[in-house]
């Protein structure tokens, strides 16, 4: 079958970038379109008001918003466009998408991850389900993560650590904090195995990309060495100088085109002057993130599709999953420290790395009679953008503070202390209050429907980040900390989302086949997180990587 | 719970306006019900409909409470130290900024104008220190007048934190007084935000 291009890309972040590099370098022709705009390294800085305070890398609310659903008071559910609440629910929208302003904490899943259902048995009101795959399918691909992407780390031996095929990652560790010996120190004093968390972000020169120059400003920020592994950094720029990539910033693809046998023709998009286009391809590639791409192909449906491409079993945009869990926190205060201790805690640049996988397995009967999934404690400072921290001394106990008063109590906030976090990453249980949809009424600016989320959780998640947090707690007392903390949450970070179209190997309740191949449309594939039936207790990143290179070996053999 | 300090620990979501936190919890509605103005929502307390004051005159008065809130001291800067005028002048002609947002700065000048106008039978300006500081303290008593006052607080700290390429925190003033130091490489005028 004919058509401009070998394959169509929509979407060009970490679920884009591994087939974008493997199909080019296979010797395949690949179109990206990407809504976003196209940043490189000398655009991004360290910048709070264009990282963090405006939408630079996000779209105006004005233009593009979602629709979040949460449970109403009163029972039922209450529908709050963002744009009203001005609660961003977007993630990066530019070429290399969220991976850009992601802080690199790469864990790998664990085999019992592909097995929830069958390894700790069903949950009354979760969805829960095993994966088509293994671990060991995976495993080749996680491996090739740490070396085409650029991994730093070493291997720490633990009771929950996963086989690697491997013996050690390819770089070394990044440079870590003073306090994370402290940190080390108090677990072990604990009994507990603190683990050196792996880094997306290259410890050492590669090409052209250099090593991180440990500014202290990584997560949020765009990287301006290209040490973090990007799907930009590390995937898209090589994918280009193969002559093989067309790359289409300001391309924002609206709609996918099916025939009557259910396969895609063609991409509609707008550019970057509004004017509607289209792209045919042999293959077509969705990977917007897991909101937008479950939006997109409810957005398309066709004459083998009439409810949805892919949607012939209701299942899809269902089983959105976010990152359950919480975070802690303790203060160091620099008055109880001695001169040498004071420097050591305001070092700034060096990163923690250290986690906690104790409780990836919670065996412990005051928390159940049975063993049950836990999840993982991931140990970091407080960010050092200094205006969310400076707004906070805005108010004394719900009062607004000002003149005088609030400059001594800044010079005292900004000089006492330093403040050592703690997050927890647990599971999202899939359950049938998550889940995208077409927003009835509200559209972008483009005139297409926004997404509507439904934000519901699980009421065992709560428990799991509870007893996550209070063992957080315990670490940060025993390093002497003070006004140790925790809360757990259930509201979502946005930031670490997957689901919406759940891969399995029947095709009345999954969207995707085995392959990430959605069923009924054998062209097509969704190669972002979506994929994910359940998302295991680690961010997601490294998973989305190795998935999207497993996918893209199995385009290339569809391609011939 | 003992976390001292009630503020997100995620340094990667942008700090709402306190006011629209508010604005939020009194106003999930359903989609379709929208509509209501922010002027319906935070009404204006009886004798504040006055003539709107002239744009100059709104941004003279905005200077003076800019210089209660955030006054220069020796040894630390304050709002004009720190360019904290031109900064908001700066966001309020962003049109990015929240439109709503936008005249809400603008119209509760024209607010505490009139309050002054009607306790003192004179203008803010020509108030002493003294009666400046207790009308400031009046209107913050009400929810409206406090969520104006962090409004103009919110902007004001990110004149004291942004990057001197913004032109506010010049020479930076304000990182150097509260010893914050900056990562690298800092903006430039090619890769800084861009208002629209």
């Amino acid at each position: 079958m004919a058509g401009d291009f070998d394959v169509c890309v929509i979407g060009s972040g970490a679920g884009a970038g591994p087939v974008i590099w493997r199909l080019t370098r296979a010797g395949y022709s690949v179109v990206v379109l990407e809504k976003g705009p196209w940043f490189k390294r000398e655009d991004f800085s360290k910048d709070e008001l264009a990282c963090c305070r405006r939408s630079h890398y996000t779209p105006n609310l004005r233009d593009e918003q979602h629709v979040l659903e949460e449970p109403a008071a009163a029972g039922g559910w209450l529908a709050t466009p963002t744009g009203e609440s001005k609660r961003d629910f977007w993630n990066g929208n530019m070429v290399g998408g969220s991976s850009n302003l992601m802080s690199g904490y790469f864990h790998r899943l664990k085999p019992r991850d592909f097995r929830l259902l069958s390894e700790f048995g069903p949950i009354e009101g979760a969805n829960l389900a095993d994966w088509p795959i293994s671990y060991d399918d995976l495993e080749p691909y996680y491996t090739m993560v740490e070396r085409v992407v650029g991994v730093s780390g070493s291997v720490t031996p633990h009771p929950q650590q996963e086989p690697r095929s491997n013996p050690d990652f390819p770089y070394p560790p990044t440079v870590e904090h003073p306090v994370s010996e402290w940190i080390d120190e108090a677990c072990r004093e604990l009994g507990h195995h603190p683990l050196r968390v792996a880094r997306a972000i290259l410890s050492q020169r590669e090409g052209s990309r250099d090593a991180c120059s440990y500014s202290g400003y990584c997560g949020s920020y765009g990287c301006s060495t290209n040490a973090k592994g990007s799907a930009r950094a590390a995937l898209i720029e090589p994918a280009l100088s193969t002559g093989r990539c067309d790359l289409r910033p300001h391309s924002k693809v609206y709609r996918l085109e099916s025939n009557a046998q259910g396969r895609v023709v063609q991409a509609h998009y707008y550019d970057a002057q509004g004017a509607a286009r289209k792209v045919s391809a042999r293959i077509f590639v969705v990977a917007c993130q897991a909101i937008e791409s479950s939006r997109l192909l409810l957005a398309s449906p066709g004459p083998a599709h009439p409810e949805g491409l892919g949607n012939r079993s209701g299942q899809l945009g269902r089983n959105l999953v976010f990152s359950a869990g919480g975070a802690g926190s303790g203060y160091f205060t620099y008055a109880k420290l001695n001169p040498r201790q004071q420097e050591q805690v305001r070092t700034l640049g060096p990163f923690v790395n250290r986690a906690l996988q104790d409780w990836y397995v919670i065996d412990d009967p005051q928390f159940g009679p049975d063993p049950a999934k836990g999840g993982t404690i991931d140990f970091l400072f407080a960010h050092p953008n200094p205006m969310p921290l400076a707004n906070g001394v805005r108010w004394r106990d719900g009062e607004l503070l000002w003149g005088k008063p609030l400059k001594r109590k800044l010079e005292r906030w900004f000089s006492e202390d330093r403040k050592l976090l703690f997050e927890v990453f647990c599971d999202w249980l899939p359950n049938d209050d998550c889940h995208v949809s077409l927003d009835p009424s509200l559209k972008d600016k483009w005139g297409s429907a926004v997404a509507r989320v439904r934000l519901g959780s699980h009421p065992h998640d709560r428990k799991v980040g509870r007893y996550l947090a209070d063992r957080g707690q315990e670490v940060l007392r025993a390093m002497g900390l003070d006004w140790v903390g925790a809360s757990v949450s259930t509201s979502p970070p946005p930031n670490l989302v997957a689901g919406g179209c759940r891969f399995g190997s029947d095709s009345q309740r999954s969207v995707l086949d085995p392959d990430c191949r959605v069923w009924g449309a054998d062209n097509l594939f969704v190669s972002d997180a979506s994929f994910m039936p359940t998302g295991g207790s680690v961010p997601y990143t490294w998973t989305i990587y190795a998935n999207a290179f497993r996918v893209a070996d199995i385009i290339r053999q569809q391609l011939g | 719970m003992t976390l001292r300090r009630n503020i997100t620990n995620r340094g990667d979501v942008p700090a709402l306006a306190t006011w629209r936190e508010q604005l939020l919890d009194r106003r999930r509605f359903l989609l379709g019900l929208a509509g209501g103005s922010l002027a319906s929502l935070l009404p204006l307390p009886a004798g504040a409909a006055a003539r709107p004051l002239e744009e100059a005159d709104r941004w003279d008065l905005i200077a003076r409470v800019q210089d209660r809130l955030f006054p220069s001291e020796p040894e630390a800067p304050g709002a004009r130290e720190i360019n904290a005028l031109s900064y908001l002048q700066w966001v309020v002609g962003d049109r990015n900024i929240d439109a709503q947002e936008r005249a809400f700065i603008l119209q509760g000048c024209d607010w505490l104008e009139s309050l002054s106008r009607e306790r003192h039978g004179q203008g803010f300006a020509a108030l002493d220190a003294e009666r400046q500081e207790q009308l400031l303290e009046s209107i913050a008593r009400s929810e409206s007048g406090e969520n104006w006052l962090s409004t103009l607080l919110l902007y004001l700290l990110e004149a004291l934190l942004s990057d001197p390429v913004y032109g506010a925190n010049p020479d930076a003033v304000g990182w150097r007084w509260l010893q914050h130091r900056p990562g690298f490489p800092r903006p430039n005028q090619h890769n800084r935000y861009r208002a629209g």
